[in-house]
């Protein structure tokens, strides 16, 4: 259990670090910007009571937002991807399904249903950080292709962070 | 009780849910920048921290681009050196002849030095956050330029650091003439791409070619006046008809700055003292 904290501990802090020193620096044709942060909300172990997702997720968001001067945008969407987690995993997991192991991964959950879960939060998150920034500069088609750009861009790439990460152990 | 406890407490998610948002939200609406606190921003402690490691690393990338700007201002500078040399010595010798003492007007704009540590130019809101702060006489609003030409205003200062509000930015306006004539007006960014900005509010009658360049008017006290902005390339048509809206390249490149100046305005407490006088007796009138 403790192991388990100090992990997601850990991973907190170098996926903020990453964000705000790299990946905040990338914009790919103008428009899509990888949010690959959101990592840690997909991650978190399925057993976490839903108000403890939500307090992670808002805190990360804050970070975020004080590092890259967004003032609310990541924290907003953070805490409402938050509490759309639980319902998307179910959306491709039947609930009756037992769970021996609490980590959600390719593993666990089965690759297809880990992809399709992890493609939808990010389209999710992507959809909502754009809407709320898009308040300052309202264009509805660059907007529709920042969604769509971004989310494939922070999908792939979060897809290469776990696969690193289940490779490593 | 018990039942408005359990009540609480089945729906707690709902409650943990809704404080968050309310926080979020009141982040997110808190529209004007200089109301945000200085740990909230990239100005705080941690973050300017972690900013300063990493343009130790980042900060020779792009070097030899701002060396050729270099080349070119000083190219120009000395130029202009010559070109004021020649003068003051005519000017020295009308002197002699006068007794009347030109008044000393240059002075009053006094420059720090400080390294960009953190800048963004994809957002629709861009800051820059550099390396210096009250500890070396920055306040908040005092002009920042670099080699080529206007960069921002300073926002929120804390000991050692200071956010900047980029040119980059809507909240920042700022007031602008073309190079050569009187008339101003007000250049804001529209979003679109970090090498171009809108000037508006430029009245109908003012005479333009595209290449002409945009300079501050100096009416704002942060910058003096004719520090270059930009270059015309275009008019679009703005709704209304009495004014020019024109499209200007920036002359200032934002994607690779390194280096700036920050502009303190020695008589800026008494420019705002006496606009401060103004505006509180206006009701009285």
């Amino acid at each position: 259990m403790a192991k388990e904290a100090l992990k997601f501990a850990l991973m907190f802090v170098l996926l903020i670090l990453a964000q705000v020193v790299v990946f905040n620096h990338i914009c790919l044709f103008g428009v899509a910007i990888p949010l690959v942060f959101i990592y840690f909300v997909i991650k978190l172990p399925l057993t976490l009571g839903i108000n403890w997702v939500m307090t992670l997720s808002f805190l990360l968001g804050l970070t975020v937002d004080i590092m890259s001067n967004t003032q609310g945008m990541n924290a907003l969407a953070c805490t409402i991807l938050a509490v759309t987690r639980a319902p998307v995993l179910h959306l491709y997991m039947p609930r009756q399904e037992t769970i021996s192991n609490p980590e959600i991964s390719c593993n666990t959950v089965g690759t297809a249903v880990f992809m399709k879960y992890a493609l939808t939060l990010c389209a999710i998150y992507c959809a909502l950080f754009f809407i709320i920034e898009s308040l300052t500069f309202f264009d509805p088609m660059l907007l529709a292709l920042k969604i769509v750009s971004s989310t494939l861009l922070t999908f792939v790439v979060i897809m290469a962070f776990d696969s690193l990460a289940s490779s490593a152990k | 009780m018990r039942n408005l406890l359990s009540f609480f407490l089945r729906y707690s998610a709902w409650f943990v849910f809704a404080f968050y948002a309310v926080i979020s939200a009141w982040l997110l609406f808190t529209k004007n920048p200089f109301q945000h606190h200085v740990y909230l921003t990239s100005a705080g402690a941690v973050a300017s921290g972690v900013y300063e490691v990493t343009n130790k690393v980042t900060s020779y990338i792009g070097l030899r681009d701002i060396n050729e700007d270099l080349q070119w201002r000083n190219a120009a500078l000395e130029a202009e050196v010559i070109m004021l040399r020649d003068q003051t010595r005519k000017l020295s010798q009308v002197l002699q002849q006068d007794s009347l003492r030109s008044i000393d007007s240059i002075g009053k704009f006094q420059f720090v030095i400080a390294s960009v540590i953190n800048n963004s130019v994809i957002r629709p809101h861009n800051y820059i956050t550099i390396d210096k702060g009250k500890a070396d006489g920055i306040a908040p609003e005092m002009g920042v330029m670099d080699q080529n030409g206007v960069v921002g205003v300073t926002n929120v200062v804390s000991d050692h650091h200071a956010r900047v509000i980029s040119l980059l930015n809507p909240n920042f306006r700022l007031s602008c003439k073309l190079r050569g004539n009187d008339a101003f007006g007000s250049l804001v960014w529209d979003g679109k791409s970090p090498s171009e900005a809108i000037l508006e509010e430029l009245p109908r009658q003012v005479k333009f070619q595209p290449g002409d360049t945009i300079i501050t008017s100096g009416y704002s006290a942060m910058f003096p006046e004719g520090i270059p902005v930009g270059i015309v390339m275009g008019s679009t048509h703005g709704e209304d008809d009495n004014f020019h809206t024109l499209r200007i390249r920036l002359l200032t490149d934002f994607t690779t700055l390194s280096t700036v100046k920050v502009i303190s305005n020695r008589d800026i407490v008494e420019i705002k003292e006496v606009e401060a006088d103004d505006a509180t007796s206006k009701p009285q009138n």
